[in-house]
């Protein structure tokens, strides 16, 4: 079989597969974006092109106009996942195996539409903490209203959800993985939590000295400016003036770093965060609690 | 045809079939090799009766304007003399969103410039219009009126605008309907 004919074919098929699952979503008042049918009854899609929580409606394949509701956020990583009275709508089929640097991947949208290119790097290029920093970079077009759209391989099975939203000058896909791990924390806690900690931050420089100190190459953490009370933070007894390096493993170098470090399924677990109290590194542990619903 | 086939050989293919129309000098735009020595490109690339035509092997040919619509934004040009290869036209039925398909032209004045990426959807561009074939693929001023190709060289459809980031061209079946057309009216 001709090489090039067979992946022509190999990408018609998987445009086709995937695009049983896909459906267009109208959760804002211009452009509508795309969704997958994930789970049974659940649709995955960009938070940020969800900008109501009330009458969003779901566009399936055949046309049908199926009523929503958000059954949970993770603005962290801009995913939003969405309730429908599913019926007959396919179900994707999720990869088990996360898509490697340099793989062919498609990019689906509402119709559907495609588009192709590669994975390009692991990372958004910001080293955003823990989960966040195994976004992928995408060497592909998303299209106007592709947001929120599966990132399918050749065999049309689906990789991760792009976004355009999270990384202004990348474009990004979470990876399929993160988000069965939302799906999961859903499904277990019926919600999406917020992860909280109770402090406000800046950023900071670290000197030379420190990194020496501290054995790293992290040029910035950041400074506790507010610690609220009755917080995680608090009750961890992090104090305002102590330095954050990193949450759980993951390196802390501003602000966005450590929101985007917290993810729902770490709500209730308990960490080690890497301060820097006086000139002195420590490593204090703190139980991760979860933001109240209306804040 | 042969029976493996990589992007350069791809592009060989297509280039063989694809000219550079020109007049004063300066590249206009890119035209389709087709059979009875005829050359199919835009109505925007063409504006005279006249107009020079240069092939891949850099034989330049003079080619009379035929038919011109500029609804459909397609020309028909005959040329005179020479011994071309002419395309092979695709089923326009085989072409689906996520096909692989390539353009040559002229973009920008870089002579058999290829571009490949997939078909992105094939629709109308105004509600109720008639459908084109849009494509993720990077195109330029001087792409217009060449060929987009299938994986086999097969021509699908004719360049004819960039919307959005996105080639639009027009589908094989109404090129061969204006080609039928145009023959009819001026034998």
């Amino acid at each position: 079989m001709d090489g090039l004919l067979a992946l022509s074919n190999d990408l018609a098929a998987a445009v086709e597969h995937a695009g049983r699952a896909v459906v267009g979503v109208n959760g804002r008042r211009r452009l509508g974006s795309t969704g997958l049918h994930w789970r049974a009854g659940l649709i995955v899609t960009a938070d940020h092109t969800v900008e109501v929580d009330e009458d969003v409606t779901v566009t399936a394949p055949d046309g049908r106009t199926l009523a929503a509701t958000v059954a949970g956020r993770d603005p962290a990583i801009d995913l939003a996942v969405l309730r429908v009275d599913a019926g007959e709508l396919p179900v994707a089929e999720i990869a088990t195996e996360p898509a490697r640097v340099g793989h062919i991947v498609l990019a689906l949208g509402r119709g559907p539409r495609a588009s192709w290119g590669v994975v390009s790097a692991l990372g958004d290029g910001q080293r955003r903490g823990a989960e966040a920093g195994e976004l992928m970079s995408l060497d592909l077009t998303l299209y106007p209203g592709f947001s929120g759209g599966p990132l399918v391989d050749t065999r049309g099975r689906v990789v991760g959800v792009t976004t355009s939203g999270a990384a202004r000058h990348f474009q990004v896909a979470i990876p399929a993985a993160i988000v069965n791990r939302v799906l999961d924390e859903l499904a277990r806690r019926g919600r999406i939590p917020r992860a909280y900690l109770g402090v406000g931050t800046q950023s900071v420089r670290l000197s030379d000295a420190l990194r020496q100190r501290l054995g790293t190459d992290q040029r910035a953490a950041v400074i506790i400016v507010d610690v609220q009370p009755d917080s995680p933070a608090s009750a961890a007894g992090l104090l305002i003036g102590d330095v954050i390096v990193s949450l759980g493993g993951a390196r802390i170098g501003d602000p966005g770093d450590l929101r985007a470090a917290l993810r729902p399924q770490q709500v209730g677990e308990t960490l080690t965060v890497s301060i820097v109290r006086g000139g002195e590194p420590r490593d204090v542990r703190l139980t991760v609690g979860e933001r109240s619903r209306r804040a | 045809m042969p029976t493996t086939l990589d992007f350069a050989a791809l592009a060989e293919t297509v280039r063989r079939v694809t000219v550079e129309v020109a007049g004063d000098g300066a590249a206009l735009g890119s035209g389709v090799l087709w059979p009875r020595g005829h050359v199919v490109t835009n109505a925007h690339v063409v504006r005279r009766a006249r107009v020079a035509v240069r092939s891949v092997d850099g034989d330049v040919l003079e080619a009379r304007l035929l038919a011109r619509d500029r609804d459909a934004d397609l020309a028909l040009l005959c040329v005179d003399g020479g011994d071309l290869p002419t395309a092979t036209l695709a089923d326009s039925a085989i072409v689906r969103v996520g096909s692989l398909v390539v353009a040559v032209g002229h973009p920008l004045g870089v002579r058999g410039a290829l571009s490949a990426g997939i078909v992105h959807a094939i629709g109308p561009i105004v509600r109720g219009g008639a459908p084109w074939i849009h494509a993720d693929v990077r195109l330029a001023p001087g792409n217009s009126g060449g060929p987009l190709a299938d994986a086999s060289g097969a021509v699908v459809g004719i360049n004819a605008m960039v919307v959005g980031g996105l080639a639009l061209a027009i589908p094989i079946a109404r090129v061969i309907d204006f080609v039928r057309t145009a023959r009819l009216a001026a034998p």
